[in-house]
């Protein structure tokens, strides 16, 4: 998994400085840029050219006592993932070399085995998130601030003044944002596999269908703001209270099991994490949605909640 | 006389917020074909009237049959066969005026071409444009149109006029005229005491949530209990003629002077006998202006709650 671009500065001209650059240069973690010196390399992470430098000193890897035996590990703190990255991997040769050293053998190690064969990288645990952001601003917001936006303007007045039973109506706004929903979760997954190479190895059709089931909850929740908001700005307000903690806890960006124990006994029950938590196993093709019912009971169960608020708060017009 | 349909029915329609009573008990009927108003200021319970009727607000208690349909049980029959404006009403703004009558005609069983119903108001040529490029004028007539997408039997205009400058006003009025000859039912609420005089056949007048009067609109007026005006400008202000004047047709409560110039008054006169005698000493004075008239809606209105109608 590629975290990034690191620079390097090597002033040692020993073999071991030179098979340490040639590990460097092969590892599949960063890409390795190799520059004059830290300023060099400092210029490029203020360019936001690289994310960390690797400094190895003038005599590295020398056959005497007074030879510099420290490799420098500059991080921007900017970019953790990276640095944790380049730091690990120093360690890790680093090791290697004294191990080799003092001519001995390690003890002990690591056999590490995948839940699957198939490669997958930090992009595509990203890219689902990526489409339940979507999903859930476009129908939270777009519902809540849409149908107030309607009563301030009389539409939805209008509306009741004709034979369309109110039942028609509200699912007529949800099937054409649907619609909207199934462009938007293709346009994101085209752009993720064909621009920037994310791996899907599920069914994309079973992964669009859960996202619509997604963006119907997420519109319910709309439809419960547009109910106790009485304007639009207050719509606006409380959508943004209610997806903004949602964007940033319930496993977007990293997952939810990263989170303190407290935490993560409320965020788990969030409507979103439990739809990522669905989304992501389709899309990494590893297991079924129904192996752990627990997520799909839950997503229904905020439906159901936010539906039934719904049809006992919301009213097109004043009675 | 001629006994006429009712197409509306009204009975001790009660309508409470709480302890508000926004409308107190009141009945009365429409007949096919005429032109009713609902005339009063704002806060008089004529839009919530009105929109009881239409089923968009629940009755406290009361009953309203609209065209032999009972509002709480046929409500949908009703809503087939009934158009309605809305006070300020909006229309979705990502769509072309023959949009929007086409998306509101589909809502119904029955339906009328949107250019037949776009030349009623002469913006055909506005079919391709959104409500927001109307002028206020045209919004109005526009949605006046737009309550006519169904082809109803009657139709419900609420303050229709309101916000319009005096030409554009005229112009409705024409428009509300011509869908009256097609044999429809008008309901309308305003308070323009002129628009009522000209449009409606009859005239409720409500205050704090009741009929105070209803009757023909020329009926009204003749219950006036001044029916003459008379309006005169004098070449200058003259106090001693105006006491001459009060004191030997004891005008006292009834000559008044309008604000602005200095010797514009009116005076409200009882009978014809009396008009005569004070015509003829205005008369004596040279008046630069002199205007004999009947009494308004407004002045009976007036007489009715004691309050002055204004926008």
């Amino acid at each position: 998994m590629n975290t990034g671009t690191v620079a390097l500065v090597n002033n040692s001209k020993t073999q071991i400085a030179e098979n340490f650059a040639s590990a460097l240069n092969s590892s599949s973690n960063f890409k390795i840029k190799t520059v004059a010196n830290d300023a060099a390399g400092r210029d490029l992470i203020k360019k936001n050219q690289a994310g960390a430098i690797i400094e190895i000193p003038n005599g590295f890897g020398d056959q005497i006592p007074s030879a510099s035996k420290q490799i420098t590990v500059v991080i921007d703190p900017a970019n953790v993932q990276l640095g944790a990255t380049a730091e690990g991997f120093v360690g890790q040769y680093l090791t290697q070399i004294n191990f080799a050293a003092a001519h001995i053998a390690p003890t002990f190690s690591t056999n590490i085995e995948k839940t699957t064969d198939k490669p997958l990288n930090y992009f595509d645990f990203v890219l689902m998130g990526i489409i339940g952001i979507a999903l859930m601003n476009s129908s939270i917001i777009g519902v809540a601030t849409a149908m107030v936006n309607y009563r301030e303007d009389q539409i939805l007045k209008r509306i009741t003044t004709t034979p369309l039973a109110t039942w028609k109506f509200i699912v007529a706004e949800i099937l054409s944002r649907l619609v909207i929903n199934v462009v938007q979760i293709g346009l994101i997954i085209s752009i993720g596999k064909y621009f920037f190479g994310a791996h899907i190895y599920g069914s994309v059709v079973l992964l669009v269908i859960i996202s619509l089931v997604g963006a119907v909850l997420f519109q319910s929740i709309g439809f419960t703001i547009a109910s106790l908001a009485k304007t639009t700005e207050a719509a606006d307000s409380m959508s943004t209270a209610v997806t903004v903690p949602m964007m940033f806890l319930t496993g977007v960006f990293f997952p939810i099991d990263s989170l303190p124990k407290w935490l993560y006994a409320v965020v788990q029950f969030l409507p979103l994490a439990p739809l990522l938590h669905i989304i992501r196993t389709i899309g990494s093709g590893v297991g079924s949605v129904f192996d752990d019912p627990k997520n799909l009971i839950l997503v229904f169960a905020w439906i159901v909640i936010c539906i039934s608020v719904s049809i006992w708060k919301f009213r097109l017009a004043e009675e | 006389m001629k006994q006429m349909e009712k197409v509306i029915e009204v009975k001790k329609l009660i309508k409470k917020y709480d302890e508000l009573i926004a409308v107190s008990g009141i009945s009365f009927e429409v007949n096919r074909g005429e032109i009713f108003g609902l005339l009063g200021e704002n806060g008089a319970g004529k839009t919530t009237t009105l929109e009881m009727i239409e089923g968009l607000r629940k009755p406290s208690s009361g009953k309203i049959k609209v065209l032999g349909f009972d509002i709480q049980h046929d409500l949908k029959s009703i809503k087939e066969k009934i158009g309605v404006q809305l006070q300020s009403s909006a229309y979705y703004k990502f769509l072309k005026l023959g949009e929007i009558l086409k998306l509101f005609s589909g809502f119904y069983n029955k339906s009328v071409n949107a250019d037949e119903l776009l030349r009623i108001v002469d913006l055909e040529a506005k079919k391709d444009q959104f409500v927001l490029n109307l002028s206020g004028g045209q919004r109005q007539r526009f949605s006046i149109i737009a309550s006519l997408v169904n082809d109803p039997e009657i139709v419900f205009l609420d303050e229709p006029t309101t916000g319009l400058d005096p030409l554009a006003r005229h112009r409705l009025w024409d428009v509300i005229a011509g869908i009256k000859s097609k044999g429809k039912t008008i309901v309308l609420t305003t308070h323009y005491m002129e628009e009522a005089e000209i449009l409606c056949d009859r005239v409720a007048i409500m205050d704090r949530g009741k009929i105070v009067v209803l009757d023909e609109t020329h009926k009204l007026i003749s219950r006036a209990e001044h029916p003459f005006k008379i309006n005169f400008i004098l070449g200058a202000d003259d106090e001693k003629f105006i006491s001459f004047l009060s004191e030997k047709f004891k005008l006292k409560d009834h000559i008044s002077r309008f604000p602005g110039k200095d010797a514009h008054f009116e005076i409200r006169i009882a009978s014809q006998k009396e008009l005569n005698e004070i015509l003829t000493e205005i008369q004596k004075r040279a008046p630069e202006s002199l205007t004999v008239g009947r009494a308004t809606l407004e002045d009976l209105f007036i007489q009715l709650t004691g309050k002055k109608l204004s926008e």
